[in-house]
């Protein structure tokens, strides 16, 4: 059993132990990679306050700003930048006494789903060092999988938190759209991304969560949180065709089906008459977005900026030829495409329609069911390199994850049980505002499916 | 043909790619493109577009100024700096 929270809360105020767990995260995350930074101490030399999270160790997703440290976005464009203030959810969870430790690695701009896609370091599987840690919160994933963290949080814009969470057997929550402000995450696109949070304990989670909810002045899209109603124990469990999820995959899925009827809850298999639409339009709906938000990167006013340049437009251009992977430059690609005159009704305008059926499916499944069984994703942590999954493949993947980012609903990724030396796991999806449902039932399968840590993991209990 | 399209695209976005690179991301896009091109399969008729999910209205807040104290790390910051300046290079 990973350690509980009261085993965590005195790490960082007692000094003796404080060095100790400095220097056992130090080797613990040699191999694995999760931390871009890590520095125990506060940038800003603040005692620790007290609270619901007071003295908690938290990591932080490299694309979230935490002032006087590094935000990097997993780029070489922003690889020199230091953050010049604090996201509204880092400061929530601050307020309430806990504190960064550090930032971790992800997929460059939270585009991908292995962390291969950072150009500034690798980070392998905790459970197994030649697999991806997933992404593209992966860093945050496999920093709580090692025991580095008890809690990390991440970015999820069609799938980066709930995937890698997943991978590395532990809980993911991608939060009600707005009701955690964006304020200080790196946009990448607005109208799907959410801050998420990682953690080994769905108790801690869940007081993370309530720590950050709320509406923020900072982010016009923030909402507060909102009653969601008593929930029943009807589930609906999402048909999937034979072949799709790998054997592993398929047999946790059937596992967490029986596990919800044996406590009591009426499992009943359907369709997602869209969802086959789902993946073109997310594409489509996340390129428009992110051709517009990444359009800042232009080597002025912060980021990397060429040697020399003989005009303000090659300065762009030279500066985003040589800051950018090739997965962000794919992805600006496609957007500019998609918002270009001519092509806007055909691509854009359509996958905003279509997110409009998919709401109304989605809505209609809420209307006779308290929760969705899906999938995480169809297989488990990959292969690192040319041993994993190509590009292409791994965006048709995301369809069960980027579903509940058209639709704005909450979904956890809830671990179960390790097959073949790995993590296996589902997801539960519930209607808008209706996240404690999630922890309830999250803790309910728990008993069938406790969370592990794998072998050689930090345990803090350990250093005292 | 394709491959002019995407040139064009890139320009727009103020990428600049090698040919190497304009190839291979080429060939990418036109996969993705032909993803998208599914999408004309959905019956949308009458269905309005989704552009947030809970955003019922526009909101907004006083125009109050508040100060900001902290315009030094931000002029740290840029690539080329003079005085209180962002520096690029001349535009004519």
């Amino acid at each position: 059993m990973p350690a509980e929270i009261k085993d965590w809360a005195g790490v960082l105020k007692d000094p003796d132990l404080k060095n100790k767990y400095v220097e056992a995260v130090r080797n613990n995350d040699g191999e694995v990679g999760a931390f871009l930074s890590f520095d125990a101490d506060d940038p800003q030399g603040r005692d620790i306050p007290e609270g619901r999270l007071s003295g908690i160790p938290v990591a932080v997703k490299d694309n979230i700003a935490v002032r006087g440290r590094p935000l990097t976005c997993g780029s070489r464009i922003l690889a020199d930048l230091t953050a010049p203030y604090t996201a509204t959810a880092v400061g929530r969870l601050e307020a309430e006494g806990a504190r960064v430790v550090g930032k971790t690695n992800l997929d460059e701009f939270g585009m991908g789903s292995s962390n291969e896609n950072s150009a500034l370091q690798a980070t392998v599987n905790p459970w197994n060092h030649d697999r991806v840690p997933g992404g593209s919160s992966g860093g945050s994933a496999a920093a709580v999988a090692s025991g580095s963290v008890p809690l990390a949080l991440g970015s999820d814009t069609g799938g980066s938190v709930r995937q890698p969470a997943s991978f590395c057997g532990v809980y993911g929550l991608k939060p009600t759209y707005g009701v955690i402000s964006r304020y200080g995450l790196t946009a990448y696109a607005s109208s799907l991304d959410v801050v998420g949070c990682i953690s080994s304990d769905i108790g801690l989670l869940e007081s993370a969560f309530h720590a950050m909810a709320a509406r923020d002045e900072r982010d016009q899209s923030s909402v507060d949180l909102q009653p969601a109603g008593e929930s029943g124990k009807r589930v609906m469990m999402l048909r999937v065709e034979d072949g799709v999820l790998d054997p592993e995959v398929a047999l946790s899925y059937e596992s967490a089906a029986e596990s919800l009827r044996a406590l009591g809850y009426a499992v009943e298999q359907a369709d997602l008459p869209s969802l086959n639409l789902v993946v073109p339009a997310y594409y489509t709906i996340a390129t428009a977005e992110a051709s517009a938000n990444l359009a800042r990167y232009n080597g002025i006013r912060y980021g990397h900026a060429p040697a020399f340049s003989e005009n303000p437009v090659e300065l762009m251009r030279q500066a985003r030829h040589e800051g950018f992977g090739d997965e962000v430059k794919l992805r600006i690609l496609l957007g500019t495409y998609v918002l270009r005159s001519g092509f806007q009704d055909q691509y854009y305008g359509r996958a905003q329609k279509i997110r409009t059926l998919i709401r109304k499916e989605l809505a209609g499944v809420f209307r006779q069911h308290d929760f969705i069984l899906m999938p995480t994703f169809p297989t488990q942590a990959f292969g690192r390199g040319d041993a994993g999954m190509d590009d292409y493949r791994q965006r048709l993947a995301d369809v069960f994850t980027c579903l509940s980012n058209l639709t704005g609903t909450p979904a956890l990724a809830v671990p179960t049980a390790p097959a073949a030396g790995l993590p296996t796991g589902v997801q539960l999806l519930a209607p808008a505002f209706a996240e404690d449902r999630l922890f309830g039932i999250a803790r309910e399968i728990a008993g069938d499916f406790p969370v592990m840590l794998p072998e050689g993991a930090l345990d803090i209990r350990s250093l005292s | 043909m394709a491959h002019d399209e995407w040139s064009i695209t890139a320009e727009l976005a103020r990428l600049e790619l090698d040919e190497a690179e304009a190839r291979r991301l080429a060939a990418e896009a036109e996969r993705m493109k032909e993803l998208f091109s599914t999408m004309s399969e959905a019956d949308v008729d009458g269905l309005e577009p989704t552009t947030h999910t809970l955003v019922r209205e526009n909101r907004v807040r006083n125009d109050n100024p508040e100060p900001f104290n902290n315009t030094e790390d931000l002029l740290e910051a840029a690539p080329e700096a003079e005085d209180k300046f962002f520096l690029i290079p001349n535009v004519l």
